[in-house]
């Protein structure tokens, strides 16, 4: 039903039946879709034309939506295409997210660099958690992905903690491309002190100072915030260079909002430090961010649907319908079976990277067994082995947590607690939640089981044969 | 080098086993050497103790699955369902005669028509259901207070057959075709939808399940001191009275499980049930039947792990938290092994009370040795210890 | 023994000790500034979201019932001002991505109301810690971690204010307690036995220990962690009993310190052994909980568990406040297991949102001028005894939580209620209408308010 061309269409070469737009149609609606999405933002009132038609609550909303199709369409691709059940696929989203934090924080790296490190180091975890498939399958695999889902929150919680610092959160900088203009140099003496004033949104000033000459040991850098208040070494946005005797002789700092700051020195007269500041592109903005997030998303979705149609995901789905007739094919199961683990994790570790760098903050909390659970109810409710079933699930759950029970809520706490008196509103408040996530699991489970995707094709299907339905 | 290899590799096999075990023996001895014998004793003592409750909470889990294939994600908060309804009827004095009939006409409703709705039609079955609800509800309320653990046994017995009983037939049985993953997805949600019914019904305040009381004093039963022994173990160990009474109703419930899966009529077409559902009912077994009836077993038995447990720290949703450690002790014990469960819990307590004796500042005995102990089990044997070894290509 | 009916005899037996509740209305017991300006027909919005349906949802689900009475009471006695309060809240269920969305909806749609949030997590104040400083936002927590205050080098002060002093600050002040304590604590040594998690593990530390240990109390470097689930934690008070501790510390609430005293009862240690916690183990869950094992003298487990009070308690008869919030609560028939620290507490947080915003309004002229940074000046310079005298609302310089302690210790009313009792023979047992009896907890304080040490390093 799916393939269903329009009258006249025919497939006349093996290219043709492959081709992820059949019709210029097809491509059409497809970039028309993408670019809609990208517009989106203009319409928001922090956007820059500054329409205020939507809230702006709303492109966070969809940013946030856009990382979590990443990482159920990561678990489609292990669930739904090769027929795997991952209990742990937050864990793998707390590698990227914890990766990529502790790469930027401890080594240094940009969010260019990290992203696609973590979620190398991600997909080589999964592929761990994937060798038990070498032995056990279906429900006993599972199982090794639950017990991945305890043992690296546990690793991350306490021999990691050096670095991830336990259950306390982890604090990151914004990602930023640049600066690509170093246009000024300054030098800041005792005397001296430098004044600028910064930019705002998405452009922002980068400044490096780097003492020069004079007592290291007793100058002092300082860069005053508007306000005048000086800013913590500490400080999300700075960088600090340190000596062997742990003296501060560089660093370096995004100035993330608009306003005089200024740069000054302290200690030794003939101390001086020298300055370069530039301009870069900042992500700090939830709007800069959904231009970075959503078109990596689809990206991403993209990359999917077509590994789909590659030998590697033919491989998955003859594994996942018969792995015994796969084998007899000539399909190596395991290997199989290990690159859909490894696939599956790179796209859950992207996700929790940019998860990681949208929050600027991350804990442990964020990564526990009911996001797994989430995920994977999102993915059936969307419609698992369907190219498209983690953009439905995903928005699915999304807007029924966040327009759907806000509204029922009021209403409910009203007549219910009238109907059986023993009820107490408050507990009404807080119960919506999960019964209406587990009701509308349940319903999907037993009344459409392949997904909202595959509604959505029988839909497709049906627009493409009217007028003449059979 | 690999013929070789390929040619020996049992024994292979069972000399890298040898060598691990000889490895974490050794561990264990370098980790335990400095603890006095009372300590390790005490600890072995608990382990068996608490494991008692987990081969309970794990029996649940393997009758389900024994019957029907299904892993039940949902016992957790069968559990907290049980242990709610029990505290129900133990601790309000004045029990509701509207509610209680309820519950009864429920039960008995669902628990009439489980092989169809149409059954209701029938005067049999009707009157069976009237003196069934009747005489539920005056178990459920008659006499004063002093009849109290009738009441509340017979509400949590009430109770627990509702939860199962509904739970498949609105739930599982209409996935009746659809492929094993849509049912175990289903108990996830079903976990859910009880998560919520519970906080609805009973809040989310801690609750106090004082059962374990004696009479006399009005406090916990004292524990049992073995000061006859502190001398010569350099320690004194005790016994905790609840925790062996908790432990000696999972034994019974154990026996009762063993002998009806044996001897009874019931228990043998649940076997077959379990071996081949489509060959069971062409043989005349009521499949759907017999499906209901290990549910309704499964939920009574989440309510008699929910009571206990409760009774031990107090009754909160924080309860369901213990199935999640009872997993690893179901995959250990082989999942459709019912002696398996138990030894599997007692496994599982011991593993984490010593995990808890070497470093209990990082959590080592509750979040990883167990784990660990399932991805061994996973990895070296993955049928369990009295698991069925199935034929099977990986 | 039904906890609902205990917690009904209790509130019974306060009214019943307080002639003035039988009487008319009491008056508002704080001494709030003058209103200069009048703003009738205006809407003063209380916004706080927090975890009500997760994990530590039985402490803070009463804040929704505590809000929800202020806002009642003061719309019926003319508003603030003039203007009418109203009440803007949102359930999290312990999960940070609907915290988010919470915020993010909040700051959206009430982008000129929203100057002032109340929260209760440490988790959503270490979350939202940026934004809020970003948006200009105040909040106010009841008990914040030193992330969420000060970030995560500990040093920058941000836009959250805690009214209860941090859990390492209580720590160190009970250690100035032990020492200050010779024949309570004879060769004190203090090992923590706890729960996991961020809200577990706040108490200690490397700078705790270091101040203990120069004050002469050695602090055990291993904590011993249980589980809320564990149903037997032998194992973990053994080890810290082995290591030397004979004082076992907890940052756990609930069923968490009546586990632990039990065990000590269980193991006949519990003379030896003292027992402390943070400001939560003081709570009325615990004492009613601790009730499941007697000691040797008849009285519950946790009789004589020492903790913070950085408030005072429902028990405290003789203040202002107390008698105040315990009529509104009994004349908004409350259920009785929401009667805890935080119905009490959150009228104080009602109470400060509403003089600061009294302040800020006399200051700037209008409801509308008010920005977040007009709020946090009022917030930093205001030094007021909330509710007359709950707790003392003072931001020192630089400082982003209450620096005011009390150590209290749980004990258990005797018969004639004139103090705490001894021992089985002369304590209140109260019956609880089902067959069973309970005894009444009480909290007694030990210290006067003082200031606590600055741990954070």
């Amino acid at each position: 039903m799916a393939n269903i061309k329009p009258a006249g269409v025919f497939d006349t070469t093996y290219e043709d039946d492959m081709a992820i737009d059949r019709t210029r149609r097809d491509k059409f609606w497809k970039n028309l879709a993408f670019c809609a999405l990208l517009l989106v933002p203009l319409l928001s009132a922090s956007g820059p034309l500054g329409l205020g038609l939507l809230g702006d609550q709303y492109i966070g909303l969809i940013a946030r939506i856009a990382i979590y199709v990443i990482a159920v369409q990561g678990l489609n691709l292990l669930v739904g295409y090769t027929g795997q059940i991952s209990l742990g696929h937050a864990a793998f989203m707390g590698v990227g997210a914890y990766g990529s934090a502790i790469l930027a924080r401890e080594l240094g790296f940009s969010f260019w660099l990290a992203l696609p490190t973590s979620a190398l180091l991600t997909g080589m975890l999964g592929l761990l958690f994937g060798l038990p498939s070498l032995r056990v399958k279906g429900f006993y695999l599972a199982m090794a992905t639950l017990a991945a889902q305890f043992i690296i929150p546990w690793a991350l919680e306490y021999p990691l903690a050096g670095w991830t610092g336990g259950t306390r959160p982890l604090s990151l900088p914004a990602p930023m491309i640049g600066p690509f203009t170093p246009y000024a140099r300054d030098s800041v003496s005792p005397e001296t002190p430098l004044d600028f004033t910064a930019g705002a949104a998405f452009i922002v000033d980068v400044i490096a100072v780097e003492l020069t000459a004079g007592a290291v040991d007793s100058a002092r850098i300082d860069i005053l915030q508007p306000g005048g208040a000086p800013l913590p070494y500490g400080d999300v946005n700075m960088t600090v260079t340190r000596d062997a005797a742990g003296n501060v002789i560089a660093l370096r700092y995004i100035a993330s909002k608009a306003g005089a700051y200024r740069v000054q020195l302290a200690g030794a007269a003939e101390a001086r430090a020298e300055v370069r500041r530039g301009k870069a592109l900042s992500f700090a903005t939830d709007t800069a961010m959904y231009y970075l997030i959503v078109p990596l998303a689809v990206l991403l979705m993209f990359l999917a649907r077509n590994l789909i149609r590659t030998r590697t995901g033919r491989a998955f789905i003859s594994v996942r319908d018969n792995d015994l007739a796969a084998e007899l094919l000539g399909v190596n199961v395991f290997a199989t079976k290990l690159r859909a683990f490894f696939l599956s994790a790179v796209y859950a570790g992207i996700a929790g990277c940019l998860l990681a760098f949208e929050r600027n903050s991350i804990s442990l909390q964020m990564f526990q067994l009911d996001l797994s659970i989430e995920m994977l109810a999102m993915l059936i409710i969307g419609g698992a082995g369907y190219p498209l079933g983690a953009l439905f699930g995903v928005t699915f759950i999304r807007l029924l947590q966040e327009a759907a029970i806000p509204a029922l809520r009021p209403w409910l706490s009203d007549w219910l607690p009238q109907l059986f008196p023993f009820i107490d509103a408050v507990n009404i408040t807080s119960a919506i939640n999960p019964i209406l996530f587990g009701g509308a699991l349940i319903v999907f489970l037993i009344l459409e089981p392949r997904g909202i995707a595959h509604r959505w094709e029988l839909l497709k299907a049906a627009w493409k044969l009217r007028p003449y339905a059979y | 080098m690999l013929e070789i290899i390929k040619k020996y590799e049992a024994q292979l096999r069972w000399a890298l086993y040898a060598l691990g075990a000889a490895l974490l023996l050794l561990f264990l001895a370098d980790q335990l050497a400095g603890k006095k014998a009372a300590r390790i004793l005490q600890t072995l003592l608990s382990g068996i103790l608490v494991g008692g409750v987990y081969g309970l909470v794990a029996l649940g889990i393997v009758v389900i699955n024994k019957a029907s294939g299904v892993f039940n994600f949902a016992h957790g908060w069968m559990m907290v369902v049980g242990g709610m309804i029990f505290w129900s009827f133990f601790s309000v004095s004045e029990i509701s005669l509207l509610g209680a009939a309820l519950l009864a006409t429920a039960t008995m409703l669902l628990a009439m028509s489980t092989a169809s709705f149409s059954r209701l039609r029938q005067r049999r079955t009707q009157l069976l259901v009237l003196g069934g609800s009747l005489l539920l509800t005056a178990l459920m309320t008659a006499g004063g207070s002093d009849w109290r653990w009738l009441h509340a046994l017979s509400g949590a017995f009430a109770g627990a057959m509702l939860t199962g009983l509904a739970v498949e037939r609105f739930a599982i049985r209409p996935l009746i075709g659809q492929p094993l993953f849509t049912a175990v997805l289903m108990t996830l949600a079903i976990a859910e939808v009880l998560h919520g019914v519970t906080q609805i019904a009973w809040g989310t305040v801690e609750l106090n399940l004082p059962i374990f009381v004696n009479p006399a004093t009005g406090s916990r039963f004292q524990p049992i001191r073995l000061e006859g022994l502190r001398e010569l173990l350099d320690g004194l160990v005790i016994v905790r009275v609840e925790l062996v009474i908790a432990f000696v109703l999972a034994l019974v419930a154990f026996s009762g499980f063993i002998i009806f899966f044996r001897y009874t009529s019931v228990g043998l077409a649940m076997r077959a049930t379990a071996e081949d559902q489509q060959l069971a009912q062409a043989v005349g077994l009521r499949v759907r039947v017999i499906l209901a009836i290990s549910w309704a077993a499964a939920a009574f038995l989440a309510s008699i792990a929910g009571v206990l447990q409760g009774g031990a720290v107090g009754l909160s949703l924080n309860i369901s938290l213990v199935a999640l450690r009872v997993f690893p002790a179901v995959l250990l014990g082989g999942l459709e092994s019912i002696s398996g469960a138990f030894i599997g819990g007692i496994l599982i307590g011991i593993v984490e009370q010593f995990g808890t004796l070497i470093n209990s500042s990082q959590q080592v005995g509750t979040n990883l040795a167990p784990y660990l102990v399932l991805m061994l089990v996973l990895v070296l044997k993955p049928e369990g210890l009295f698991g069925e070894k199935r034929i099977e290509r990986v | 023994m039904n906890r609902f009916i205990i917690l009904c005899a209790l509130v019974l037996l306060l009214g019943a000790a307080l002639p003035a509740l039988a009487q008319d209305m009491l008056p508002y017991p704080s001494d709030l500034t003058e209103c200069e300006v009048d703003l009738s027909g205006e809407t003063v919005n209380i916004f706080h979201f927090g975890d009500l349906s997760g994990p530590y949802a039985f402490i803070t689900q009463p804040i929704v019932s505590a809000v929800s009475d202020a806002v009642l009471y003061w719309n019926s006695h003319g508003g603030v001002c003039g203007a009418e309060l109203a009440q803007v809240y949102e359930d999290t269920g312990g999960n940070l991505e609907a915290t988010q969305s919470a915020y993010d909806r909040f700051s959206s749609e009430y982008a000129e109301e929203l100057d002032l949030l109340l929260l209760y997590g440490s988790g959503d104040g270490e979350l939202l810690r940026e934004q809020l400083a970003a948006d200009e936002i105040v909040s106010f927590i009841s008990a914040g971690s030193i992330e969420s205050l000060y970030g995560e080098d500990g040093q920058t002060p941000g836009w959250l204010y805690a009214s209860n002093p941090l859990y390492i600050n209580q720590f160190g002040f009970f250690c100035q307690f032990v020492a200050a304590n010779p024949e309570i604590f004879p060769d004190p040594v203090i090992g923590f036995v706890t729960w996991p998690g961020a809200f577990g593990m706040a108490g200690t530390g490397p700078a705790a220990r270091d101040y203990c240990g120069g004050l002469g109390v050695p602090v055990l470097a291993e904590p011993q962690i249980f589980l809320p689930t564990d149903s037997d934690i032998l194992t973990q008070v053994q080890n810290a009993i082995d290591s030397g501790a004979n004082i076992l510390y907890s940052n756990s609430l609930a069923s968490g310190p009546a586990l632990i005293a039990s065990t000590l009862v269980d193991l006949g240690m519990d003379e030896d052994i003292k027992l402390a916690g943070v400001n939560w183990v003081m709570d009325t869950t615990v004492g009613l909980l601790g009730q499941r094992v007697l000691k040797a003298n008849g009285l519950p487990s946790v009789d004589g568990m020492f903790g913070s009070m950085p408030y005072l308690w429902w028990t405290e008869r003789d203040n202002a406040a107390v008698q105040f919030v315990t009529q509104q609560f009994n004349a908004n028939k409350r259920s009785p297991a929401e009667q805890n620290i935080a119905y009490l507490v959150s009228w104080g947080a009602v109470d400060s949102i509403i003089e600061a915003t009294i302040r800020t309004v006399n200051r700037v002229g209008s409801l509308s001028a008010v920005t977040g940074a007009e709020m946090r000046e009022t917030v930093e310079s205001m030094d007021y005894a909330v509710l007359g005298g709950l707790y003392q609302h003072k931001i020192e310089d630089g400082m982003r939580e209450g620096t005011l302690n009390r150590i209290a210790v749980m004990k258990f009313a005797n018969a004639t209620m004139s103090g705490p009792a001894t021992g089985a023979e002369d304590a209140l047992l109260i019956d609880d209408g089902a067959g069973g009896k309970f005894f009444l907890p009480l909290v007694l304080p030990l210290t006067e308010f003082m200031p606590v040490p600055q741990l954070r390093g």
